[in-house]
């Protein structure tokens, strides 16, 4: 049971087209080791979410598409995560690829409870390049943002900590700074508009309630 | 007082202006579930003075007070 893996990945415009290949791209490694529940596109729906979790009890939740302070949405913006079925996802570990619902919807999931909620306290964003945008994963504008993002969940999957996969993200988007900056340097068109949106991300990715939390 | 703040918050769109206004044509920033722009586009939301523009400048600020206050140097420093 504790090899269960919840995954959401709607997919209904750029950015969650981006989001649903890169969680893939992460998804493909698990395929051996782990059972993965993976919503997609159009089954990334409240009540598709709620009846798995209630039924398989799944202790690790990938979840992908758009957020606010309160709320997580799956297809087409519908909420899949709220503060009225926050009870869902108490004791387990979350990373939460998702606009600013760290702040309130996060800090409600690990209250009173021994869970783990990896997520974003600013908007989550990235850069891509229209010549790419239909295929997302040929895409090294949008690499130097999800890549790191996408380290959380492969760190996690390793068995290593909570705390040690916002380590290692954020080791791989300092890299990614750097590297801008020195493409700054050469006077390479973008590049600090590049590091502006990376930093964002570095400074609002947080990880509430047990940092020690291990899912394999 | 209230026309020196006005300056300063026309200066800081110009700033993010000028600053957008150097991203290649073919980049676009996806901003969460407020969607996906191209630069000419984020440009004429800060213009607007719109809620994506104020996310856009807000983005901006940040930015630059990591840069001023030397912790985006320090973080990049960070493991050598």
């Amino acid at each position: 049971m504790d090899k269960l893996i919840l995954v959401t990945r709607p997919r209904y415009d750029d950015g969650t087209e981006y989001l649903s290949a890169y969680a893939g791209e992460v998804l493909k490694k698990t395929e051996k080791d782990f059972l993965v529940k993976d919503f997609e596109g159009k089954d990334a729906i409240k009540e598709n979410v709620e009846k798995y979790l209630k039924r398989k009890n799944p202790k690790l939740l990938f979840l992908n598409g758009h957020g606010n302070e309160e709320k997580i949405y799956g297809n087409k913006d519908e909420i899949i995560f709220s503060l009225e079925n926050v009870d869902l996802i108490r004791d387990k570990i979350i990373y939460a690829r998702a606009c600013l619902s760290a702040n309130i919807l996060g800090r409600e999931a690990v209250r009173k409870s021994s869970g783990c909620f990896i997520g974003y306290i600013f908007p989550f964003s990235f850069w891509i390049d229209d010549k790419r945008s239909t295929t997302p994963l040929k895409d090294k504008i949008a690499r130097m943002f999800l890549n790191p993002s996408n380290e959380i969940i492969s760190e996690l999957l390793k068995g290593h900590s909570a705390k040690e996969a916002d380590e290692k993200s954020r080791e791989m988007m300092i890299s990614n700074m750097r590297r801008l900056l020195s493409m700054e340097q050469k006077n390479e068109p973008g590049a600090t508009g590049m590091l502006q949106i990376l930093w964002g991300n570095y400074e609002g990715q947080v990880v509430l309630g047990d940092e020690n939390a291990l899912f394999n | 007082m209230t026309n020196e703040n006005e300056k300063t918050s026309e200066d800081v769109k110009e700033l993010v202006i000028q600053r957008l206004g150097v991203m290649p044509s073919n980049y676009k920033l996806s901003i969460g579930s407020k969607g996906t722009f191209t630069k000419n586009q984020l440009i004429n939301h800060v213009i607007a003075d719109d809620k994506i523009g104020n996310q856009v400048v807000k983005m901006q600020m940040n930015f630059i007070k990591a840069l001023t206050t030397g912790k985006l140097i320090e973080t990049l420093n960070k493991n050598g």
